[in-house]
């Protein structure tokens, strides 16, 4: 068919509509992406054509289980709701993504900032067997994943299973026969059972059982419905409905060796005064950073550090949202910074980058007696300080200028004011080209 | 009268190498082989007339091809089938593989089964699909384009034209692809309730040929209700051109891609003028054209069309166990994965109003027989009424509730429930009633089998009516001593009304004129719909009504005229320099006017000479919000004409006196839902 042909068509024409670069990078969503897999909006992908404003169409809901009253907030109106969403007056709301991996993206970031940072230790050593941890639906016997068989298996047999006890207790209700207990388990207390199964259970039980119970309210009242997770704890599980759909086959990852592997530490000020817009310009700055590095190795690995007067590790989804109240005290994230670095990243082993950014805040003397002798003391191919002052200038704030002074244009030691996305990427080329300087 | 499964899509030439894949596909066609023929004739017991269907076993990957063209094998080539085929597999890649139903419409329809699927979903697909190919072949919509499409074929010779230019060493391909691109800007432009009538390629410039119309019209069999509705004589008489008339078009004009076809031309950049267009671009306007109007009445009649299919679905696979128990639950929860997405889902508005039909029309009926009881009035029904003796009364009776295959001896004969000849061949041991009782059952038996009002779900239904409902019923009755006991009413009700009334709907309604119909309070309420604003006071959405007038006529906004607003050529002499202007024709909401310019842009393109669009466009001024925001009130935006003008390089905006816009502003109807007072 030609669909294949329609296929790369698509992608060109996706690749010649993709937003700009540098433009995603100041202003664009970048947390659509994930850390492996870069997604850069295409501008128009949707032909262009008359429609309403989508704001001043409206529109209908249905309610799950109630209607909301007049003047209650419906959130965004779900996609699908209308053909698409979006700000009015905007080209076509509907973004289509395209996407690229690290590598694609540092090639372009080199393009786009002229730049071209040649990453020591490239090479690849040997190709070997890995783990078995790449799925496919097909493949030996030997290899299928029974574990995730199991799961879904298991899952079925949630979705499936019910109590059926509490069933025969309703069956044992004065006066209810198979089909009263079929649309009250149906109806009313949704449980998944079969007319069959309840015609079954009827005839076996003996006229005088069914009567045991007055009303409904009366076996409710002595028989307590058991949820189907206790059940299956209690009885193990027997007959785990398993699917040819479910099985899944594990065959060994290619695994390249590399000789040389990056480690970057992303250090952030989490204390009071860094705000909302701070946290943002930070976050524009490091990501980008993260994904030119990704793609500059073959083995990257990420440290994230938050400090207010103390610092702690935090992972990685947490990194940029963080926000305490206390103080600043920077010396403490370079402390723990260099306490992991030694600890599991030797300097002949490893590339190092440390980059810290916060508005420059910090407590007296703190910057020139412990930060700087600590940046001295941390081997590292780059160190960085990214200063975020959206207003300009606080008086107190010194700590990008201290360190600026002290290392000059130094080889190894960038500094760089974000003041507002238009700065990023002026700021990840002053980064970036100060360790091809290096070279 | 469906043909056997087939292993290989029919393209695909008759070579004798198989492969273990042939191997598995066939012996998935062999296994469906049996539920088809089954399928197809419950359907016929149950009423329907669908074309006959084509079954095609298909891979995953076909399966993605098939939903990225649309249904066909054959497209002409174009990046979007290939942006919704990268969607497609995306999204099956992350939401795991769903069953999908693919039948087009065409005679005989052509539906396709991954070879994947379980059973239990390849016979839910296939009792969807002879739904909604007895929804092809009976809904007058369709026979706007033809009642015998022939689609497959001429979307195929479609795609070979196209391919053939963009392999004409003469013709730029690119420039093909951007043109196909212009015209799909204009896909819904079109004049959907008008028969389709070519423009050929030679003709000569007089427009559209409608000499031999009312020929035609006569020709499609329509019923008198659709004729009404949409070729009435003003229509006709505007058809006709008056050589005289100034103005031209003489009427305002829909169908912009039959204009443009007509009478457009290309924008020469090196002569700096309009040029005639190139015969393959005529071609491939004309072709693209046709394929709009092939594809309208799908568009025109989605709710009640998916709603239809899933409807007979749910009745033959959960009601007639066309899915034996096992499989039920495959079923159920692949159901209410479908039925369950979220936001507005025309499969469960459509399945939820056909089964409002249905029970409204059996309770109408119900309600009207026992207004006939001596001592029944609509005053007193609710009081005078026993409604669980009235539904025992009309629970199906024991001869067609079950079937015991030990008893078939006791059937007694003449019955217009039972259908004789499958009770011999079951004596004979030559059908299987165990399994199929249902063959046992003419359309009266399964009406009466299936009779919705005694179903668990809706046995409160009969009780609900309202009491103007009631007033209005009896209003039309005469004799209303008809019978001395509830028994004798009950006796004399007709378990088919329902499904009768169904098919008639089915085949002269649209979605437009549907939700007109059906949508009720009752319905609106029972189902929790509600419509909601942008609230610009509060800068976000908010509910605004649960009103069913309120409902309706949001949707009615959604589903008229494909949910875009009406854009006619208003004159084709503008300026007197031969540009085009465009109307909108303003119902109260506005236009997007980013997406417009893009769109005027194109029209360029197809026009050859400056194109001019005139709108009404709303201004909202910071300081009425603020006031607005203040008062617990929206503010009133002011409105004000405006024309947006492409001239080739850039475009030209302006505000244009009012009197030039009134007539474009509808003032019969008001779409907008907000309360007067509402944000406390």
């Amino acid at each position: 068919m030609g669909l294949k042909e329609d296929l790369e068509r698509f992608r060109e024409v996706g690749e010649e509509r993709r937003q700009d670069l540098s433009e995603f990078i100041q202003y664009g969503d970048l947390s659509g992406g994930r850390p492996d897999q870069i997604r850069i909006p295409i501008k128009i992908v949707n032909l262009p054509e008359f429609a309403y404003e989508k704001r001043d169409m409206g529109g209908v809901g249905q309610g799950d289980g109630g209607t909301p009253q007049p003047g209650e907030p419906v959130g965004q109106p779900e996609p699908g709701d209308g053909d698409e969403d979006g700000d009015p007056g905007e080209e076509s709301g509907e973004h289509e993504y395209y996407e690229m991996d690290p590598e694609e993206f540092a090639e372009e970031l080199d393009e786009e900032l002229g730049l071209d940072l040649d990453p020591k230790g490239k090479q690849v050593t040997e190709e070997i067997e890995g783990d078995f941890t790449d799925i496919t639906r097909t493949g030996p016997t030997g290899t299928l994943d029974f574990e995730r068989l199991f799961k879904e298996g298991l899952k079925r047999k949630l979705a499936m299973d019910f109590d059926e006890e509490y069933v025969k207790a309703a069956l044992q209700i004065d006066g209810w026969g198979p089909d009263r207990v079929f649309e009250w388990a149906r109806t009313e207390e949704n449980i998944p059972v079969s007319r069959a199964w309840i015609v079954d259970a009827h005839e076996k039980l003996s006229a005088e059982e069914r009567t045991q119970y007055e009303s409904l309210a009366e076996m409710e009242a002595t028989v307590e419905r058991e949820p189907t997770p206790a059940r299956i704890r209690r009885e193990g599980v027997k007959d785990i409905p398993f699917r040819r759909e479910d099985e899944r086959y594990r065959y060994p990852e290619i695994i390249e060796e590399r000789e040389k592997n990056v480690v970057v530490v992303n250090i952030r000020d989490v204390s009071g005064s860094m705000r909302q817009k701070k946290r943002e310009l930070v976050e524009r700055t490091f990501t980008p950073l993260d994904w030119y590095l990704q793609g500059k190795y073959d083995n990257a690995e990420f440290i994230y550090i938050a400090h207010d007067a103390d610092a702690w590790e935090v992972e990685r989804e947490d990194f940029f949202g963080i926000r305490s109240g206390g103080g600043t005290k920077i010396s403490s994230a370079y402390e723990l910074a260099k306490e992991r670095l030694d600890e599991e990243y030797p300097w002949n082993e490893w590339n190092r980058y440390v980059f810290a950014a916060g508005d420059s805040e910090n407590s007296s003397n703190d910057t020139s007696e412990s930060v700087i002798p600590l940046m001295e003391e941390i081997d590292a191919n780059l160190h960085a300080y990214v200063e975020t002052q959206p207003a300009g200038n606080a008086i107190n704030a010194t700590h990008a200028e201290e360190v600026h002074n002290h290392f000059g244009d130094s080889e190894n030691v960038a500094v760089a004011y974000v003041s507002n996305p238009e700065d990023v990427t002026d700021a990840i080329y002053e980064i970036l080209s100060t360790e091809q300087n290096d070279e | 009268m469906s043909e056997r499964p087939q292993s290989k899509p029919m393209s695909e030439s008759d070579d004798t190498i198989y492969t273990p894949e042939d191997i598995r596909m066939q012996r998935e066609a062999a296994k469906l082989e049996e539920p088809v023929k089954n399928a197809t004739e419950l359907a016929r017991r149950l009423g329907l007339n669908p074309y006959p269907v084509n079954y095609w076993i298909v891979d995953y990957d076909e399966m993605n091809e098939l939903i990225a063209y649309g249904g066909f094998q054959q497209r002409y080539p174009h990046w979007r089938w290939g942006m919704t085929y990268d969607r497609q597999q995306k999204q099956s890649q992350f939401l795991g593989g769903k069953a999908f139903e693919i039948v087009n419409n065409d005679n005989p329809s052509h539906a396709f089964l991954q070879v994947s699927n379980s059973l239990a979903d390849q016979k839910a697909v296939i009792t969807h699909v002879e739904a909604h190919a007895d929804f092809f072949a009976n809904n007058e919509w369709f026979a706007l384009f033809s009642r015998d499409p022939n689609a497959a074929a001429q979307l195929a010779s479609h795609a070979d034209t196209v391919r053939n230019y963009m392999h004409d060493p003469e013709i730029d391909r690119g420039e093909v692809e951007r043109f196909i691109d212009h015209i799909l800007s204009l896909e819904d432009n079109i004049d959907q309730y008008r028969p389709y009538a070519p423009i050929s390629v030679d003709g000569d410039e007089n427009g559209p040929e409608l000499a031999a119309l009312e020929d035609q019209l006569d020709e499609l069999n329509l019923s008198e209700e659709v004729k009404r509705q949409v070729f009435d004589e003003e229509w006709l008489e505007s058809q006709a051109v008056d050589e005289t008339d100034v103005t031209f078009p003489p009427e305002p004009e829909s169908d912009i891609l039959g204009f443009l076809r007509a009478y457009g031309k290309q924008y020469d950049a090196d002569a700096e003028k309009a040029v005639e267009m190139e015969d393959w671009q005529k071609d491939i306007l004309e072709i693209l054209r046709r394929e709009a109007y092939y594809f309208a009445p799908q568009k025109l009649t989605k709710v009640m069309n998916e709603g239809w299919a899933s409807f007979w679905e749910s009745l033959m696979m959960a009601d007639e166990n066309f899915a034996d128990s096992q499989e039920f639950i495959t079923y159920a929860d692949h159901m209410s994965r479908v039925l369950g997405s979220p936001g507005l889902n025309p499969y469960s508005l459509g399945l939820q109003l056909w089964q409002y039909v249905e029970n409204s029309e059996n309770r109408r009926q119900v309600v009207e027989q026992l207004l006939c009881v001596t001592g029944i009035t609509w005053r007193n029904f609710h009081e005078m009424v026993d409604f669980n003796e009235v539904l025992a009364l009309l629970e199906p009776d024991d001869l067609v509730a079950s079937v015991d295959t030990n008893r078939l001896d006791a059937i007694p004969a003449d019955d217009p429930r039972i259908d004789y000849e499958s009770l011999r061949a079951a004596t004979d041991g030559n059908v299987d009633l165990d399994r199929y009782p249902w063959k046992l059952f003419t359309y009266e038996g399964l009406a009466e089998r299936q009779y919705s009002l005694v179903k668990p779900q809706n046995r409160g239904y009969l009780s609900r009516i309202s009491r103007d409902e009631l007033e209005r019923i009896s209003r039309y009755m005469f004799d209303d001593e008809k019978y001395d006991t509830v028994a004798q009413a009950i006796d004399a009700v007709d378990y088919t009304v329902g499904w009768d009334r169904m098919r008639d709907i089915r085949a002269s309604h649209n979605d437009i004129t549907f939700l007109d119909e059906f949508l009720t309070q009752e319905f609106v309420d029972e189902q929790h719909y509600f419509t909601y604003e942008y609230a610009r006071s509060a800068g976000d959405y908010r509910a605004t009504s649960t009103d069913y007038r309120d409902v309706k006529k949001k949707l009615m906004l959604q589903f008229t005229n494909f949910g875009k607003p009406t854009i006619v050529v208003s004159d084709a002499n503008y300026r007197n320099r031969n540009e085009l202007l465009l109307e909108h024709q303003y119902n109260g909401v506005a236009l997007d006017i980013g997406q417009a310019r893009a769109v005027l842009e194109r029209i360029f393109e197809l026009w050859g000479r400056p194109v001019a669009l005139r709108t009404i466009k709303k201004e909202f001024d910071d300081h009425d919000i603020e006031v607005a925001r203040r008062r617990n009130k929206e503010p009133k935006p002011k409105e004000v004409g405006w024309e947006i003008r492409y001239t080739g390089d850039g475009f030209e905006e302006e505000e244009v006196e009012w009197s030039e816009v009134e007539q474009l502003a509808a003032t019969d109807i008001d779409y907008d839902t907000k309360p007067e007072e509402w944000l406390a």
